[in-house]
C-alpha cells in the first residue's frame, strides 16, 4: 500500500510517516502543496493524507484538482480547523474522512486502515462473530440462540462494532457514528455503553469486545 | 401615528411655530392699523376746527354769522360725512352746532360742551348707538380778542368696522394657512424622511450571515447620502473584524494545535519504546494527559470564539427541545446508573424552539454531565422540558451539596472553578459551563443558577420559542 503524505509542518511529516512506515506502508511525503500537487500527478497511490493550510498550494486545492482525474481515491484530510463550515465544505468537496488536530497516532492509523478497507464494511442481513448473531432485519440480538434485548443506542452500538468486524473503530468514530457531537460533553459514554453491551451480551465467558488501549473498540473473534 | 417619530415632531414644531408668528404678525398689523386709521380721523378733525376758526371766524364781525353758518355748511357737509361741528360764542351761546349725523351714531345735543381758554384737546366719550365719539375741542380768539370754542367730532365706527373686517379676515386665513403648512410639511418630509425608512429596513436585514451586503449607492448630495455612506463604511469595517475574529480564529487553532499533535506524537512513540523506565513511562503518560487536556481548551475556546462571532448558526433547524432533552436522557441514564445517579425527565409538552439541535444537546449533555459528577452516590438529578410565559425551559436539578453562595456569579465565568482541585482531578476544563452560556446565548436565551446547601443546586436554561417569530430567533438570515 503506497500512501501520499502533505503535511507543511516537518516534524509532524515525520512522526506520522514513521508510525504509518511501523505499519508497513510505503508512505511518500510533500512538505509543500506544489510537490504534493506533483506526486499526486505522478504516482498512483491507495490513499491521500491531506493538511489543509499549506504553502504554495492549499490542500482544498489538491483535494479538487485530484478528484477531477481520480474520483475514487480515498482522502483524509488533516487540519487544525474544525469548524462545521469547513467539514461540510471538504466533505462536499470529496474528502473521505476529517481529522482534527491534534491526534491520537493510533486513531490515525485506525481512519486510514478504515479508508484504505471502506468498500468491505460487511453488508450481510445477518451479521455473525462466534456465536453473537444480529439479525439487521428483525433487529434482534442472540447469543448461542438466546435472545438478547438491547436498547436502540446498544443496537447501533453492536450494529456498528460487527459491520466493522476485526476492525478497529475508535471512540470519536463511534460517538459520531452512534451519537453526535452534542454528546462530546458526556464523561466517556462510549465506555458506558460498550461496558454495558459487554454485561448484556455476556462477554465474560468469551471475550468479543476488545479494548484497544488509548484508541477504541474492536469486535473480533478469539482465534489467536 | 407615532407620536416620537420624527415626522410627526417635525411637523407639530413648524406648525405651531408658524401659528405662533402668524398671529403675532396678525395682531402687529391690527394695532398699526388701528393707530393709523384714528391718526387719520383725528388730523381730519383738527384740521377742520382750524379751518373754521381761521378762514371764518376771523371775519365773522364783516359777514355776519349767517355767512358762517352758510359756509360751514356748504364746506363741511357735516351731516353727509356725519361729522359733528359746534361752534360757541364766549358767553355759551352757539354759533352752529351741525345736526344730526346721516349714520345716527351720536346725537348733537348731548355732547359734552368745551370750556373757554383751555388747550386744544382730544376726548372720546360713549355714543349712545354703542361707538365712541371721538371729539376735538380748541378755542379760537381773533384779532379783536373775542373767544370761540370749536369742537369737531366724528364717531369711531368707520374705524371699528375696518378692524372688525380684518380681525374676520385674520381668523379666516391663519387656520387655512397652518392647515396648508402641515399638510404640505407632512407631504414633504414623508418624501424627505422616505429614504431613511429604507435605510432602516435593508439595516435591520444585515446579519452576520450576510455581512458583505451594503446600502444602495445614492447620489443625492444631502444628508442621506451622507449618512448611506457612513453606515457603508461602518458595515466595512464591521465586516473586516468579523472576518478578522475568523482568521484569528484560524490561526490560533493552526499555531496551537500542531504543535499539540506533535507534542502528542513524540510522547506516543516514546510510550511505544519499550525501555523506559516505570519513572519515565509515569511522566511521559502525564505529559501526554496534559496535553490532551491543552487540546480539549484550546478546542473549547475556540468553540466559544466562534459562537459569540455569531458563527455555527447556519446549522438551525426548527425541533422539539423537549423531545431532544428526553433523548439525551434516556443516553445518559447508564452514565448515572454506574454513580448510582437516578436520572429523572419531566415533559409532555411538545416544546418548539429554532436552533441546532447538536449545539442545544450539548447545553443537555453538559448540564447533565456536570450535576452526575457533583452528586453524591443515591443522589436524584432531575430534568424537566416545559413552556412558561413564553419561553422554552429546560431545568436540570440535582441532590448535590450545593454551590458556596458567593460563587454563583462567576459560574459562567471561563476558567472559573469552585473546588478547583477536585474538578481538574475529575478531567474538567473549567469551561464547560461557560460553553452551556455560549450556545444559549447565540440562539437568544440565557441560563440561570439556584443553589443551597440544603436542597442542591437547579440550573434554568431559557430559549425563545419557535412561534414568537422572526424577531426573537436567533442570528440568523
Amino acid at each position: 500500500m503506497r500512501l501520499l503524505l502533505v503535511e507543511d509542518e516537518e516534524k509532524l511529516a515525520r512522526l506520522v510517516k514513521r508510525a504509518l512506515t511501523s505499519e508497513r506502508f510505503s508512505v511518500d511525503m510533500a512538505l509543500a502543496g506544489r510537490e504534493g500537487m506533483d506526486l499526486a500527478n505522478t504516482y498512483d497511490y491507495d490513499l491521500l493524507i491531506l493538511d489543509l493550510q499549506l504553502p504554495e498550494l492549499s490542500g482544498s486545492e489538491i483535494l479538487r484538482r485530484v478528484r477531477r482525474v481520480n474520483p475514487n481515491i480515498p482522502v483524509l484530510i488533516v487540519t487544525a480547523r474544525d469548524a462545521v463550515s469547513d467539514k461540510v465544505a471538504h466533505f462536499e468537496a470529496g474528502a473521505d474522512d476529517y481529522l482534527t488536530k491534534p491526534f491520537a497516532m493510533a486513531e490515525l492509523l485506525v481512519r486510514v486502515k478504515s479508508l484504505l478497507r471502506r468498500g468491505t464494511a460487511r453488508r450481510e442481513n445477518v451479521l455473525r462473530v462466534a456465536n453473537l448473531e444480529l439479525d439487521r432485519l428483525t433487529q434482534q440480538v442472540r447469543r448461542g440462540g438466546r435472545i438478547i434485548d438491547l436498547t436502540a443506542k446498544e443496537y447501533a452500538l453492536l450494529e456498528y462494532l460487527m459491520a466493522n468486524t476485526d476492525r478497529v473503530l475508535s471512540r470519536s468514530m463511534i460517538l459520531d457514528h452512534v451519537w453526535d457531537q452534542g454528546f462530546r460533553g458526556a464523561t466517556n459514554i462510549v465506555d458506558v455503553y460498550v461496558r454495558h453491551l459487554r454485561n448484556k451480551i455476556g462477554d465474560e465467558d468469551q471475550k468479543l469486545i476488545r479494548t484497544m488501549r488509548g484508541v477504541g473498540y474492536s469486535i473480533r473473534e478469539e482465534t489467536t | 401615528m407615532n407620536v416620537r417619530s420624527i415626522r410627526f415632531r417635525l411637523g407639530a414644531w413648524y406648525a405651531g411655530l408658524l401659528a405662533v408668528l402668524l398671529v403675532l404678525f396678525g395682531g402687529f398689523i391690527y394695532i398699526t392699523l388701528e393707530t393709523f386709521l384714528k391718526k387719520s380721523l383725528q388730523d381730519t378733525l383738527a384740521k377742520e376746527a382750524r379751518t373754521i376758526g381761521e378762514a371764518l371766524l376771523s371775519k365773522v364781525r364783516q359777514t355776519g354769522d349767517a355767512y358762517v353758518v352758510d359756509e360751514i355748511e356748504e364746506h363741511f357737509a357735516p351731516r353727509t360725512t356725519s361729522h359733528f361741528l359746534r361752534v360757541a360764542r364766549s358767553d355759551g351761546s352757539l354759533l352752529y352746532q351741525s345736526g344730526n349725523p346721516q349714520d345716527g351714531t351720536f346725537d348733537p345735543l348731548t355732547v359734552t360742551k368745551a370750556t373757554l381758554g383751555q388747550p386744544p384737546s382730544w376726548h372720546e366719550e360713549r355714543a349712545p348707538s354703542g361707538g365712541k365719539l371721538v371729539l376735538y375741542s380748541m378755542t379760537y380768539t381773533d384779532s379783536g380778542g373775542i373767544q370761540y370754542a370749536v369742537q369737531a367730532g366724528a364717531s369711531d365706527n368707520q374705524i371699528r368696522r375696518v378692524l372688525d373686517q380684518l380681525l374676520v379676515s385674520l381668523s379666516i386665513a391663519l387656520p387655512l394657512i397652518v392647515g396648508v403648512a402641515i399638510g404640505g410639511g407632512f407631504l414633504l418630509t414623508r418624501n424627505a424622511l422616505k429614504p431613511l425608512r429604507q435605510i432602516a429596513g435593508i439595516a435591520s436585514k444585515i446579519t452576520s450571515r450576510n455581512l458583505n451586503e451594503r446600502l444602495p449607492d445614492i447620489h443625492t448630495g444631502d444628508e442621506i447620502e451622507q449618512l448611506t455612506a457612513s453606515l457603508n463604511r461602518m458595515m466595512s469595517r464591521l465586516e473586516e473584524s468579523f472576518h478578522h475574529v475568523h482568521r484569528f480564529s484560524a490561526d490560533v487553532a493552526h499555531e496551537i494545535r500542531t504543535p499539540l499533535a506533535i507534542l502528542q506524537a513524540e510522547l506516543e512513540g516514546l510510550l511505544d519504546a519499550s525501555e523506559l523506565s516505570p519513572e519515565s513511562r509515569n511522566a511521559a503518560v502525564s505529559a501526554l494527559e496534559e496535553g490532551g487536556r491543552l487540546s480539549r481548551i484550546a478546542e473549547q475556546l475556540l468553540e466559544m470564539t466562534r459562537l459569540e462571532a455569531g458563527e455555527m448558526l447556519s446549522a438551525a433547524t426548527c425541533f422539539d427541545f423537549a423531545e431532544m432533552t428526553r433523548a439525551t436522557v434516556e443516553q445518559m441514564r447508564l452514565i448515572g446508573d454506574e454513580k448510582q445517579i437516578r436520572l429523572r425527565f419531566e415533559g409532555s409538552q411538545v416544546v418548539r424552539v429554532l436552533g441546532d439541535p447538536v449545539r442545544l444537546r450539548q447545553v443537555v449533555v453538559n448540564l447533565i454531565d456536570n450535576a452526575i459528577k457533583y452528586t453524591p452516590a443515591g443522589g436524584t438529578v432531575a430534568i424537566s422540558s416545559e413552556i412558561a410565559r413564553n419561553k422554552a425551559i429546560l431545568e436540570v436539578a440535582d441532590t448535590g451539596v450545593g454551590i458556596p453562595h458567593e460563587a454563583i456569579p462567576h459560574l459562567f465565568e471561563r476558567f472559573y472553578r469552585v473546588d478547583g482541585a477536585r474538578s481538574r482531578q475529575l478531567g474538567g476544563t473549567g469551561l464547560g459551563l461557560a460553553i452551556v452560556k455560549s450556545i444559549c446565548t447565540a440562539f437568544g436565551g440565557t441560563v440561570t443558577v439556584q443553589s443551597s446547601p440544603a436542597s442542591g443546586t437547579t440550573f434554568r436554561v431559557e430559549l425563545p420559542l419557535e412561534s414568537n417569530g422572526v424577531n426573537q430567533s436567533p442570528r440568523v438570515s
